[in-house]
């Protein structure tokens, strides 16, 4: 079977947008007023001290300030040791510790969790999501993504996309180097199952807005595999016209060893599988197993290195009865 | 001399209001790099910056140094400059992004002198927010090329191709708070090169090694008599040369400036280094060039000036304690062409010149205060009294 359809298919044309088709920022205000649209920012942290200032401070002058696009920026933490906390409460962002959102649920670390969480405590019909690390923050990571979600009616889910040169720790800037868990797993994964899906550049981009009405009625994984079932409940559930990426130039973040890549696509591949079983494109015959299993040389013999990623997922926070209650929704 | 001082404490805390904006300013232009000879996107985003913050007038001069002006109410008194340099020692493929903190910020080219140009760029902002207009044009200049081998090319342009008289004008530098530079020093910067050739020639002395023959320069340099009255020195300030551990540096660099508040002096000085030059080009039968980078002449205004006396009282009205050196900045030029000026510092630093420069955010509104009263003070019309000689 070819995927030749997926090639030809305009989705990459119509739905693919660049940052600065949306920096005209009165414009978008004055839009998210007539739709009456209410919008937050979601910073999930953990140990983000050295970067999430900049970002609050940017965002707050910027998009709050100087134009109203913001209603609330909200830090959702899951346990930082370093000052992120107080960093970020200092420069004005509403801060939250996972664990005191909806504390009568079993508590869990991850990014997923906050994301999730997040829909909870934030107010705003549109939510964006933007990982903390960002070095060279600017406003159109926020902008950029707002931007078809606000001009168009039928976009509900916008994706970042950009070019990623590494930091190193010497201060180098390397221009290659991001991206190897989505060429290496996930695109090849797409191409397998969901040709379509290949059209989107960076699927595991930590950078993303939406509409409530689509973040409430899908599960989250807890950990890393939040982006690839967002993007796969999203495309099942509404169709990939309801989805738009945004060209955001550049991103500059911190690089990942190798080992930390093999757990994160543990993760990516496990969510993947669970979801195309589900759908009945494969049959694993319940035969998944919950560990990673990594092997270090120490000394003169190699020792496994285990980690435990059961890939929980929260249900969608619309099934919450105290988040129905919140919302007045019966 | 300036009047006004007792509003200055109030501006430093309204300022405080404005600090997500001006620390915006300061990361956005601080996070592109612009090393000397290359600073065109830092220059657009600062005209596109400009523009998004609604300014009068915003325009290049034929140098490509961004303007932008303020209006003033008057039509007939001259305009008064503000000035930043746009340009930082650090090339493109240093990471330029900065952290902030509770209290800090750090990062590359900061306190050299993304600060100044963020600041510079928060100016008719800040204009707005404390309410102030003035008689005089403001005309608020990013200025590139200032630099080392830039030479203070991009001031030097502007002002000579600026026909109109200007009232006075204030230069930012990031830090430190409470630098009141009202003087420059002569100044002659220049290069050594020592070219060796990959055979020794019979009759050399040694076996050729720029490395030796440019440490004997230094040492030939150190053994001049320099007066303490006028002052003069020379400041080694770079020095590059060969390429591996092992093998004979055949190329080497030297850079040095020769400072004195006696322009003569310096003159006499280079001439001194260039015969040691020429000596010992003869002697190791090598090639050495003396080269001249940049050259900038002595010139002060006199610290009864009432810009001074202003300036002093200013800082003093804000809690600054004014301390006072030479500069080799923007400030030479203006005062070179009679135009009354200043160089002020916005807040303290710390590694001016590493990658981990870093800045206190908190002093930084009274460092601002400071420029926007100083500005004020040359509005009044204290520089018109008593214009320089």
């Amino acid at each position: 079977m070819t995927a030749g359809y997926a090639m030809n298919h305009p989705w990459i044309r119509t739905n693919t947008f660049n940052y600065h088709d949306f920096g005209d920022l009165a414009a978008l205000v004055d839009i998210k007023h007539r739709k009456g649209l209410t919008i937050s920012l979601c910073l999930p942290t953990l140990n983000e001290e050295k970067t999430i200032a900049k970002e609050i401070v940017i965002f707050k002058s910027e998009l709050m300030s100087r134009y109203p696009l913001l209603d609330e920026i909200v830090v959702i933490d899951s346990g930082s040791t370093d000052k992120t906390l107080e960093v970020a409460r200092s420069y004005g962002a509403d801060v939250f510790k996972a664990d005191d959102i909806l504390p009568s649920l079993e508590k869990y670390k991850g990014k997923g969790e906050n994301l999730w969480k997040a829909l909870y405590i934030t107010q705003g019909d549109i939510i964006i999501y933007l990982d903390a690390d960002i070095k060279n923050i600017h406003h159109r990571f926020v902008y950029g993504l707002l931007g078809p979600l606000l001009i168009t009616d039928q976009i509900k889910y916008t994706k970042a996309f950009y070019d990623r040169p590494i930091a190193s720790d010497t201060g180098k800037m390397r221009p290659t180097g991001g991206g190897r868990v989505t060429e290496l797993v996930i695109r090849p994964l797409f191409s397998l199952f969901f040709p379509e899906l290949t059209q989107i550049m960076q699927p595991l981009s930590g950078e993303y807005a939406g509409y409530r009405e689509i973040f409430e009625k899908i599960p989250f994984p807890i950990g890393y595999g939040i982006e690839t079932s967002m993007i796969l409940d999203i495309y099942n559930q509404w169709g990939l016209d309801v989805i738009a990426q945004v060209d955001l130039e550049r991103r500059i973040h911190r690089n990942q060893d190798t080992r930390a890549l093999g757990k994160m696509s543990f993760a990516i591949l496990k969510t993947f599988i669970n979801r195309i079983s589900a759908q009945g494109l494969i049959d694993t015959k319940g035969k998944m197993f919950d560990e990673m299993i990594q092997y270090s040389i120490v000394k003169d013999h190699i020792e496994p290195d285990i980690a435990n990623l059961q890939g929980y997922e929260r249900p969608p926070m619309i099934e919450i009865p105290e988040y129905q209650e919140k919302r007045n929704i019966f | 001399m300036f009047k006004n001082l007792e509003m200055l404490p109030n501006f430093s805390n309204r300022l405080q209001s404005m600090m997500d904006l001006i620390l915006t300013n300061i990361l956005l232009i601080g996070q592109i790099p612009a090393p000397t000879f290359s600073e065109e996107k830092r220059v657009a985003f600062f005209m596109e910056r400009l523009i998004e913050l609604q300014i009068d007038e915003c325009t290049t001069d034929g140098y490509r140094n961004p303007i932008g002006i303020v209006r003033g109410k008057s039509r007939d008194k001259p305009p008064i400059f503000v000035v930043a340099h746009m340009d930082t020692p650090f090339s493109k493929d240093i990471d330029h992004n900065f952290t902030v903190k509770q209290d800090t910020i750090s990062g590359t080219g900061l306190m050299d002198n993304s600060l100044g140009a963020g600041v510079l760029l928060s100016l008719p902002e800040i204009f707005r927010l404390l309410e102030i207009s003035f008689d005089s044009d403001i005309v608020l200049a990013g200025v590139i090329q200032s630099i080392g081998k830039g030479n203070l090319r991009g001031i030097r342009h502007l002002l000579k191709t600026w026909s109109a008289p200007i009232r006075g004008a204030i230069c930012i530098e990031s830090g430190e708070l409470g630098r009141l530079n009202y003087y420059t020093d002569g100044m002659i910067r220049c290069e050594i090169n020592c070219t060796c050739k990959p055979v020794a020639s019979p009759n050399s002395k040694f076996s050729p090694n720029a490395i030796v023959v440019i440490n004997e320069v230094i040492n030939q340099i150190q053994k001049l008599r320099l007066p303490l009255k006028p002052r003069c020195k020379v400041i080694f300030g770079t020095i590059e040369g060969g390429v591996k551990h092992g093998d004979m540096a055949l190329e080497a660099r030297l850079g040095l400036e020769i400072r004195s508040d006696y322009d003569e002096l310096a003159k006499d000085v280079y001439t001194d280094i260039q015969d040691i030059v020429s000596g010992i080009e003869h002697e190791y039968d090598i090639k050495l060039i003396l080269k001249t980078i940049s050259h900038v002449r002595a010139a002060r205004l006199k610290y009864n000036h009432p810009l001074v006396k202003s300036a002093v009282a200013i800082m003093e009205t804000l809690g600054i304690k004014p301390f006072k050196e030479p500069s080799t900045s923007e400030l030479s030029i203006f005062l070179s062409r009679k135009i009354p000026a200043l160089t002020l510092g916005v807040t303290y630093g710390k590694k001016y010149h590493q990658t981990i420069s870093s800045m206190q955010i908190d002093p930084m509104f009274k460092g601002i205060a400071q420029i926007v009263g100083a500005i004020m003070a040359i509005d009044s019309g204290i520089c018109d009294e008593s214009p320089m000689d």
